[in-house]
């Protein structure tokens, strides 16, 4: 932060999303936002840096020298390889009725110039590639070839708007262009074709409960087809 | 002289109450307010951090003043008096060593010294959720399962200092 380095610890929980506090300054910081909510650096936010949620297979299949954080034995036992169904069965504190997602809908969330859209998980899967506009951006949301690793990009190609759909004959996951015809892998290059070598603008996005989402992002639409 | 000593008393005794109550409300009431699976309003969670960190202080301050006053009851007091006092500072000086103590790492311990392998020599599963980041050559994989459970790091990738949080 403005060229001091905070260390990071848990601090306490602000509506099911955890509230950390640096050991420089004692301010407090919304996880989720990375915002200062509280303390000397109060209105400060921290920088997000280009992240991916992936499965271990797909990950490994595009690093050559990656590195993976161990656990550590004397807590282990204590890490749940089924959090996600059991924290899906928690209770929620707050929610917003009135749209037709549940609170522990998972959502993949985009914000476009202060645009937000949530992107329900299921539909994604049962859709992907889903090409859609947020804030006059196309983008492409892809969930990868494991149907759990997720990426999304805008989706132009060369400044030329351009949709995406899976190639249906071939047994590899292989992403077809109708601008040029080119063939995309995952990572959203160009592997094959005119567009061969490009590469498709990434989009941060974040895989969230839609109750949280919608919470920190109250004017979010969602994608419904 | 007996009913102003009376008097007096009982004034010694309420200072006394206000000040344990105040003590222990220094550490009890932000707890009670960033607890786990409850609602957190904006202006409560404000209190909390607000309370919260001039706890540490003014839980000392409470527990010495309020120290003061119970010796000064402890002559007068009878067996039950003097429980009431052990009891309350007992509590005020609980809530002074808690006041210091960050619990919330108690039920999820920090990871405080990460340790990496390579990717080939990971016993992770190919289908478990991992968080990537990437600076340059230096690409890393965090285990969800592993975060979900210590929920920070603070960790350098390529020479990028990066919080990974989930």
């Amino acid at each position: 932060m403005n060229g001091r380095l905070l260390h990071f610890y848990l601090a306490g929980i602000n509506n099911q999303n955890f509230l950390m506090r640096d050991k420089e300054t004692g301010s407090w910081w919304q996880q989720i936002t990375g915002k200062a909510v509280y303390g000397p650096l109060k209105g400060a936010s921290l920088e997000l840096v280009p992240n991916d949620e992936l499965s271990f297979g797909q990950w490994k299949s595009e690093v050559s020298t990656g590195r993976v954080l161990v656990p550590v034995a004397k807590y282990e036992k204590e890490y749940d390889s089924k959090w996600e169904t059991e924290v899906a069965k928690l209770p929620v504190v707050i929610s917003f009725p009135g749209t037709e997602l549940k609170s522990r809908d998972v959502v993949v969330g985009v914000t476009i110039e202060g645009m937000a859209r949530a992107y329900p998980w299921d539909t994604l899967v049962k859709q992907s590639p889903v090409v859609d506009h947020v804030h006059g951006t196309p983008l492409l949301i892809v969930v990868g070839p494991d149907r759990k690793s997720f990426r999304v990009f805008v989706s132009r190609i060369d400044g030329k708007d351009a949709e995406f759909f899976l190639k249906g004959d071939t047994k590899d996951w292989v992403l077809l262009d109708t601008a040029t015809a080119s063939e995309w892998n995952f990572q959203g290059c160009a592997t094959a074709g005119p567009a061969s070598g490009k590469c498709l603008d990434r989009v941060p996005a974040l895989k969230d409960y839609w109750f949280d989402w919608r919470n920190y992002h109250p004017d979010t639409t969602f994608y419904k087809h | 002289m007996y009913y102003s000593d009376q008097r007096s008393s009982r004034g010694l005794w309420a200072t006394f109450a206000v000040c344990a109550l105040l003590g222990a409300g220094l550490f009890f009431v932000p707890a009670f307010i960033i607890r786990p699976f409850r609602y957190q309003s904006p202006r409560a969670l404000w209190l909390a951090m607000a309370v919260h960190d001039r706890a540490p202080r003014w839980t000392l301050f409470a527990t010495l003043l309020c120290l003061v006053f119970a010796l000064l009851l402890w002559r007068n007091s009878r067996r039950w008096g003097r429980t009431v006092l052990t009891i309350a500072m007992l509590l005020v000086g609980f809530t002074a060593v808690m006041a210091r103590l960050n619990y919330f790492e108690w039920m999820f311990h920090p990871l405080d010294s990460a340790q990496f392998i390579g990717e080939a020599q990971s016993k992770l599963d190919a289908g478990e959720m991992i968080m990537a980041v990437r600076f340059g050559s230096d690409a890393r994989a965090y285990p969800i399962s592993e975060m979900a459970y210590h929920h920070v790091l603070n960790d350098w990738v390529g020479g990028v200092p990066v919080a990974v949080t989930y």
